[in-house]
């Protein structure tokens, strides 16, 4: 039904590793376990010339 | 001066302006407390909102007849914990440490984390502690017949910190009642049931004691306290007590006993039936620090087990919900009262706008919550007690003024604490005073001996308790003894002990040795001249009941204003100690007007500046931050003895005081455009939004609802990313949409979009998951780019405020003929004269002179003060202005910091020459972007079609009365029309002139859609296809231009069946 949503990538706020989640996921970090993600930065030509 | 890159600063001078209340919730902690540490680090409680908090067990011990004492440790919930005290992980951290579990290098601690924000306890004054003082109020008069206006009140505190106010009403016929507070009642005594009731004693013999105080050998002389009729006095007490036959010890008990029978079953069940714990929050060390939790239980019942099944019922986690509601909210819940005065305002949030902000929370004592309502000026004064511990320059102006006080630089409060950092044995502390006073010559009190009264001797108490008497020939001998004991680290006698010695006077305060050993005193340090100095061995802690009898030299030489010589024991370090912190950063504040550095306070406080270090870590609801800070050229040495520099406040402007171009009139400033292109002032607002999902959908749905992007509408939103939240980096315009939510259960999705009326970029973005695994939490911060325009407002560090006029094109600045620099900012001389900031201009030139050599300059005030110690050390003409004139004068600059400047639009040479030199210029966190207010057309009321109040919500400014007065006083009535009416309810209302009514009028159903009302303007006739209902005809239909108030006002008279009829003409008949 629901096309498959792309993924994110985060980035943990204890080891800085980054973790590529999809929704329905759980939010942790998969290195350390930290359960505080921030998002990671995007490209700014991904959205400006659309 | 300059700390060195790389080595690691000393915080400690910072620290000790922290330790109270560090201190404070150390001893609650050793007093009984035990309380485990969750490991959880303070950032993430900052981060995810919630409270940092370790779980409180308490040993329960139970014994049952002298049985064996059985022990129980019980979970008494989550208890807040104070950063950097003994249950903090962060205790004891070196910066590196406190780096890694980011926080800041130089994080000080103090305060609770809860539910994410910081939260100070309030310091507050109380009445000094054990010691009585007599009061003159009108409400004692009304309290009673036969009570005077005159009252002893004492404040006892326990060795638990409890405390109960005793007060001693004076009555009219010469006897005394003693009052105190139960359960919100005063229960009233005579005082001659008390002094028998105490001890086995006889009448004469408390007869004695009363009159012992007056010796008929000192007539009137010097430090005579009683006359005669004290002894007429305390026969009255005594003949009252012979009136209710009361003779003995055990009758007065049993009188006691018999009148305090009633309330006696309402205290034990209290205690027995409630059975819950009594979260007694006792506060109150006597100036200050909020202290202590006390928790007393009370069971009857023998059997362990049943005990517990009703500890459990009793669920003794409310305990630590109270402390940590109290903290939060700093309401006090106590059916007992506390003996406190007020209810309220017990906590502060610590906000973190700017370093000063932060650090002047910590330093704040306020006067207590009742004096803020008095209509009299005298509890706001300053007082000879508060020189040197409360800085008179560091309070606001306004309503808060004078209560709202800030501890001075060197201000310490007195705890359980030695300079060790041991817990003192107050017991053998009192020991080993007491030992001390009787070798030098002290009569010990014992019971039922008088001891003599003042001219002859002098009564010793300590802590409120009478030890026993000194001769007044030996008492300054005593003192001076006691002095040398409190200075030398040997000795026994805690060096912040207060000596409060009363001399003998005509009339003054009664006469006494008062010592005090207690906590939660004021104590501050100055140098002991009469002890040998060999560094700081002679440095003394005072405090302020004692400094007031106390002869202390100011360093300015004075004389303290008396004819003979000053007969000084004791002598100020620096000058500098009577300001408070941020009052010290004021370069040479003693060359201001004295408001002038008033104002400086409040807008250091209000500056925009290098709020954080960890500012990646931080989620505070809104966070100013100076993305160019400099650090100043002029400052003074507290600037970098407490490390100003790790948060610096401001940029060095160089500053032209000239009137350029007529935009820097009334204090308007001119910002030289191309210097705020490369960065000068630049700065951003950083704000957080919170979004927790469970927060929200609490009561009905509880995981329905997630974060995603709406399937439908994919290409709609691009802001949001596939997990709908927004892309980092990305900006984000006002009223789009930066995050949706998905619920499952109505497959609906619902955005959140942007308020206000700029663009904001995404900073970050950070996920949590509360415990569950679901993404139910998100932070998104908002970065808010706030560079200067036109309006933004800025000071000097002198109480010089301006707000930016123009932001002028560096071509069109004005040059210098010698350097051609131009100035970053211009403003007008008119600022000065009349403000006679004269320090603002010392700066100048010094900091002209020090960014020629290449040094920071020190402007600590009250140079010529300290000066006069060590003679012309460095200075050649000991002038303060001749030493910077001579540094430009080397440099060939003009001494008195001139320089020719060019127009900068004609290129011609300026008539005069022209003050400049770089000034340290804050940016003040008030800006435009946040205030302006404007609108044409928009929403309006739904009532009275006029429109709406409100920044937020696009409404209008009040065009009230007095504009209203000032346009027709211009004459201007077709502007004043089109303000009041046009631009406001203009309405065209059908009025039928037959019978005058415009509410009975009814439209007739139109054959053809009538041409819909444009904008405002009034329609083509359409009389036609109304009619008047009263009058069954569209014959008398007129259309009259009104307020639509009018028409509102007409139907609310008719709904108090008014009938309100308009009488139509043509208007040129009245005209006329």
């Amino acid at each position: 039904m629901d096309p498959q949503p792309e993924p994110v990538s985060y980035i943990c706020g204890d080891c800085g590793m980054e973790n590529t989640l999809k929704p329905g996921d759980v939010i942790q970090c998969r290195e350390c376990g930290y359960r505080i993600l921030y998002k990671k930065r995007t490209r700014r030509s991904k959205l400006q010339f659309r | 001066m300059v700390v060195k890159p790389g080595s690691v600063p000393d915080f400690e001078a910072l620290r000790e302006l922290f330790k109270h209340h560090i201190e404070s919730f150390d001893h609650m902690v050793d007093a009984g407390l035990d309380t485990a540490i969750r490991h959880i680090k303070a950032v993430e409680c900052r981060q995810a909102k919630i409270s940092y908090t370790g779980k409180l067990t308490i040993d329960v011990c139970f014994q049952y007849n002298d049985g064996p004492v059985i022990r129980e440790t019980l979970n008494f919930g989550q208890f807040p914990i104070m950063l950097q005290s003994k249950l903090c992980n962060l205790r004891g951290a070196d910066p590196k440490k406190l780096v890694s579990y980011k926080e800041e290098a130089s994080e000080m601690g103090g305060y609770f984390v809860l539910n994410g924000l910081e939260r100070v306890i309030r310091l507050l004054i109380m009445p000094k502690r054990n010691y009585p003082t007599s009061m003159v109020r009108n409400s004692f008069s009304e309290r009673r017949e036969g009570y005077t206006d005159k009252a002893v009140v004492i404040r006892c505190v326990r060795a638990d910190q409890s405390s109960l106010s005793i007060r001693l009403y004076y009555l009219r016929n010469g006897s005394a009642r003693l009052g105190f507070w139960l359960r919100g009642r005063e229960y009233l005594l005579p005082v001659g049931i008390v002094l028998k009731a105490l001890i086995k004693t006889s009448d004469r013999e408390i007869y004695v004691k009363l009159t012992s105080c007056y010796n008929e050998k000192y007539a009137k002389g010097k430090g005579v306290v009683g006359t005669q009729l004290v002894g007429e006095r305390a026969k009255i007490i005594l003949d009252e007590l012979r009136d209710l036959s009361l003779f003995t010890q055990d009758q007065c008990l049993e009188y006691i006993g018999e009148h305090f029978q009633p309330i006696m079953p309402e205290l034990k069940q209290a205690s027995y039936s409630i059975e819950k714990l009594e979260d007694w929050l006792q506060k109150g060390r006597r100036l200050i620090m909020d202290e202590i939790d006390k928790k007393s239980q009370k069971f009857d019942i023998s059997d362990i087990a049943q005990v517990k099944k009703i500890m459990d019922k009793n669920s003794s986690k409310q305990v630590s919900a109270a402390v940590e509601n109290m903290l939060k909210t700093g309401r006090l819940v106590t059916q007992t009262g506390l003996d406190l005065q007020q209810r309220a305002g017990y906590t502060v949030q610590a906000e973190r706008l700017n370093f000063l902000r932060f650090i002047s929370h910590f330093r704040s004592v306020h006067r207590g919550a009742s004096f803020a309502g008095l209509r009299t000026t005298t509890v706001r004064k300053l007082l000879p007690e508060s020189w040197g511990f409360l800085c008179p320059v560091h309070t606001p102006d306004g309503e808060p003024c004078g209560l709202l006080n800030h501890l001075t630089r060197t201000c310490r409060i007195t705890s359980f604490f030695d300079s060790q950092g041991k817990i003192k044995d107050y017991f053998k502390i009192k020991k080993s005073i007491e030992d001390i006073l009787k070798e030098v010559g002290m009569t010990p009190s014992v019971p039922n001996t008088p001891l003599p009264g003042p001219p002859e001797a002098l009564t010793v108490l300590l802590d409120g308790c009478v030890i026993g008497c000194i001769a007044s020939s030996e008492v300054e001998k005593v003192v001076a003894y006691i002095r040398e004991l409190k200075v030398s680290s040997a000795s026994v006698i805690p060096d912040d002990m207060e000596v409060g010695y009363v001399p003998l006077s005509m009339g003054g305060a009664y006469p006494g040795l008062y010592l005090s050993t207690s906590p939660s005193r004021f104590v501050r340090p100055v140098k002991n001249i009469s002890i040998p100095s060999n560094g700081n061995e002679n440095i003394e802690l005072i405090g302020p009941f004692e400094q007031v009898f106390m002869e202390i030299r100011c360093l300015d030489g004075g004389d303290g204003g008396r004819k003979s010589s000053f007969p000084a024991t004791h002598e100020e370090i620096h000058p500098t100690e009577m300001l408070s912190v941020v009052a010290n950063l004021t370069p040479w504040s003693d060359h201001n007007q004295s408001p002038r550095n008033m104002y400086q306070c409040q807008m250091a406080k209000q500056t925009m500046a290098f709020s954080s270090q960890t500012i990646q870590h931080r989620a505070d609801q809104k966070l100013y931050h100076l993305q160019t800070p400099q650090t100043p050229i002029v400052r003074t040495s507290t600037y970098s003895k407490y490390n100003i520099d790790e948060f610096p406040t401001g940029t060095n402007a160089i500053v032209a005081v000239l009137a350029y171009t007529g935009y820097d009139m009334e204090d308007a400033m001119i910002l030289n455009k191309s210097s705020v292109e490369r960065g000068m002032f630049h700065g951003q607002i950083y704000q957080t939004e919170t979004i927790d999902l469970t927060e929200q959908s609490r009561k009905s749905d509880q995981s329905s609802r997630m974060f995603r992007k709406s399937n439908v509408e994919k290409s709609a939103h691009p802001s949001i990313d596939s997990d709908g939240l927004p892309h980092v980096g990305q900006m984000i315009r006002p009223d789009e949409p930066y995050c949706s939510i998905y619920n499952e259960v109505t497959s609906s999705t619902h955005t959140f979009k942007r308020k206000g009326s700029e663009a904001v970029y995404v900073d970050y973005v950070a996920v949590d998951v509360k415990n569950s695994k679901q993404l139910q939490k998100v932070n998104i911060r908002f970065r808010h780019p706030r560079n200067p325009v036109i309006g933004d407002k800025f000071s000097s560090r002198h109480g010089q405020k301006g707000v930016c006029s123009q932001l002028w094109p560096d071509v069109d600045m004005p040059f210098s003929g010698n350097t051609g620099m131009r100035p970053d900012l211009i403003i007008n001389p008119h600022a000065f004269p009349s403000r006679m900031t004269i320090a603002m201009l010392l700066e100048s030139v010094a900091a002209k002179g020090g960014s020629l050599r290449g040094e920071f300059v020190d402007a600590t005030p009250f140079r010529s003060s300290v000066k006069k110690d060590d003679e012309g050390s460095d200075s050649k003409s000991g002038s303060l202005v001749d030493d910077l004139g001579l540094i430009l004068k080397e440099k060939g600059f003009n001494y008195h910091g001139l320089e020719v400047l060019y127009s900068g639009v004609y290129g011609t040479e300026l008539t005069c020459e022209i003050f400049i030199g770089p000034v340290y210029y804050q940016r003040l966190r008030h800006m435009v972007s946040d205030k302006f207010q404007v609108r044409s057309t928009g929403t309006i009321d739904q009532v009275t079609r006029q429109p709406i109040k409100g920044r937020k919500r696009g409404g209008g400014i009040r065009f009230g009365e007095m504009e209203r007065d000032s346009l027709l006083a211009h004459g201007a009535a077709y502007l004043l029309h089109d303000r009041l009416h046009t631009c406001s309810d203009y309405h065209i209302a059908d009025v039928c002139s037959l019978c005058g009514s415009m509410l009975t009028t009814t439209f007739i159903e139109p054959q053809k859609r009538p041409v819909r009302q444009i904008g405002g303007l009034p329609p083509g006739r359409t009389a036609k296809k109304v009619t008047c209902h009263a009058c069954q005809t569209s014959r008398g239909m007129e259309t009259v231009a009104m307020p639509y108030v009018f028409r509102y006002l007409a139907a609310e008279l008719a709904a108090m069946n008014i009938k309100m009829t308009l009488k139509l003409t043509d208007g040129a008949e009245v005209g006329a």
